[in-house]
């Protein structure tokens, strides 16, 4: 039983039906006798039906079939075989930062269909949309290759692009389902974009022989070395795209 | 399993209407909504409490927003991307240009938001929200009271813009 006048955590509770029938004609009655703290509870009445009504639409929404608990779990039966690589992966994602780490996730789900398709969707993230920010911005000549080499000691050396009018910009880490990797942007006087992409070959020691393959408009070119494997990714049909494709070294 | 699937539909509608009051956006409350239903079906047999159903997946959709909002401040343009903006504070200029109960709502800090959706408008009760923020229900109370406060004074806007006018 509550006490006479009521407290303000009464009031809220009045206003929140969370007494008991007593209590409650306790507070009716003191409210009929009290037109200032009446007009306050009332107004929190008023707010929260207002509240109700305001939010009830957001009830209404088309179902969106993703959500469905059904798909859900077939989602998370296809993907309980990968859980730990993910663990881990979302582990580094962290220590890289933000929610990154959930685009890096989105990455591991397809890096295991085609080589290398992670340097393309980084190529996408990055270089295309903008999505990630830089984590090291180069000043000049030489300091990208020392950001590269705090990450990657024994990884092939940046490919010297600048007879073709490229220079590396930016780099970033990401997190991919085969270890933490790393991709480089080049541009050119003219804006255009090639990506150098380094990581990891994979619990599986998976190496590339060299390649090429084109996906949604961009190429890639892909080869292992020195314990890593690489990709280079630029629009394709582009000048740039044609130079890497002739060159045989990087 | 369909017997749990069919109590989970009936919540679905509720979980993403309080993930777009967090996120402000409907494409990133999706993405939450399918990460908390994803914890919960993972972890249902051995975590799953006994009481409102509603109460534990909300609780776990919010502790999975402030994660993700909490990591992604080192990122402001990833923030920008997934909520479509920092959170908006209520200050002088604001208050006078609330025009409804839901723009002034809109301007709460995240947590008056929560409980103001849990209490006032899922009706949960003070002792569910307090399990699920982790304090003594006291504090709840409290906390509920400055919310109330708060979107009181956001919403008086309103009746201060006709005075403003008169002024003139």
């Amino acid at each position: 039983m509550i006490s006479m006048p009521p407290t303000e955590r009464d009031l809220h509770a009045y206003v929140d039906h969370q007494l008991s029938d007593a209590d409650r004609q306790l507070v009716e009655t003191f409210l009929a006798s009290h037109p200032h703290v009446c007009a306050q509870v009332r107004a929190w009445q008023q707010d929260a039906q207002l509240l109700r009504a305001a939010l009830s639409g957001a009830l209404q929404q088309p179902a969106n079939p993703e959500l469905d608990p059904a798909q859900i779990r077939r989602r998370l039966k296809r993907h309980s075989r990968r859980q730990l690589a993910n663990a881990a992966v979302l582990l580094i994602a962290v220590s890289v930062g933000g929610l990154s780490g959930w685009q890096a996730r989105e990455m591991t789900f397809v890096s295991a269909q085609a080589p290398m398709a992670d340097a393309l969707q980084a190529y996408r993230l990055i270089a295309e949309q903008g999505i990630l920010p830089a984590d090291y911005k180069a000043t000049d000549d030489g300091t990208m290759q020392a950001w590269l080499d705090r990450y990657f000691t024994q990884a092939n050396r940046l490919p010297d692009l600048t007879g073709a009018g490229f220079k590396p910009v930016s780099g970033r880490l990401l997190s991919t389902e085969q270890g933490p990797a790393a991709m480089v942007v080049y541009e050119d006087l003219s804006g255009h974009k090639i990506s150098f992409y380094v990581r990891p070959p994979g619990p599986k020691n998976f190496m590339l022989p060299r390649g090429s393959r084109s996906d949604g408009g961009l190429q890639a070119e892909y080869w292992s070395g020195g314990g890593y494997n690489y990709a280079m990714v630029s629009p394709s049909d582009t000048p740039a795209a044609r130079m890497l494709r002739q060159t045989s070294q990087f | 399993m369909n017997d749990i699937d069919e109590q989970l539909r009936e919540i679905i509608p509720r979980l993403r209407r309080f993930a777009v009051s967090l996120t402000r956006n409907a494409s990133s409350a999706d993405d939450l909504v399918q990460s908390c239903l994803e914890r919960a079906l993972s972890s249902w047999g051995d975590k799953r409490p006994e009481g409102d159903l509603r109460a534990w997946l909300f609780a776990i959709l919010y502790r999975q927003f402030l994660d993700a909002h909490r990591r992604s401040r080192r990122y402001a343009r990833m923030l920008e991307f997934f909520t479509g903006g920092d959170d908006a504070q209520p200050s002088v200029e604001r208050t006078v240009i609330a025009q409804s109960t839901l723009e002034a709502f809109d301007r709460l800090p995240t947590e008056q938001r929560a409980l103001l959706l849990w209490v006032s408008v899922e009706g949960l009760s003070y002792k569910e929200v307090a399990e699920i923020l982790d304090v003594p229900t006291g504090t709840v109370m409290s906390r509920l009271s400055r919310a109330r406060q708060a979107l009181r004074q956001l919403s008086d806007g309103e009746i201060t813009r006709p005075a403003l006018r008169r002024l003139k």
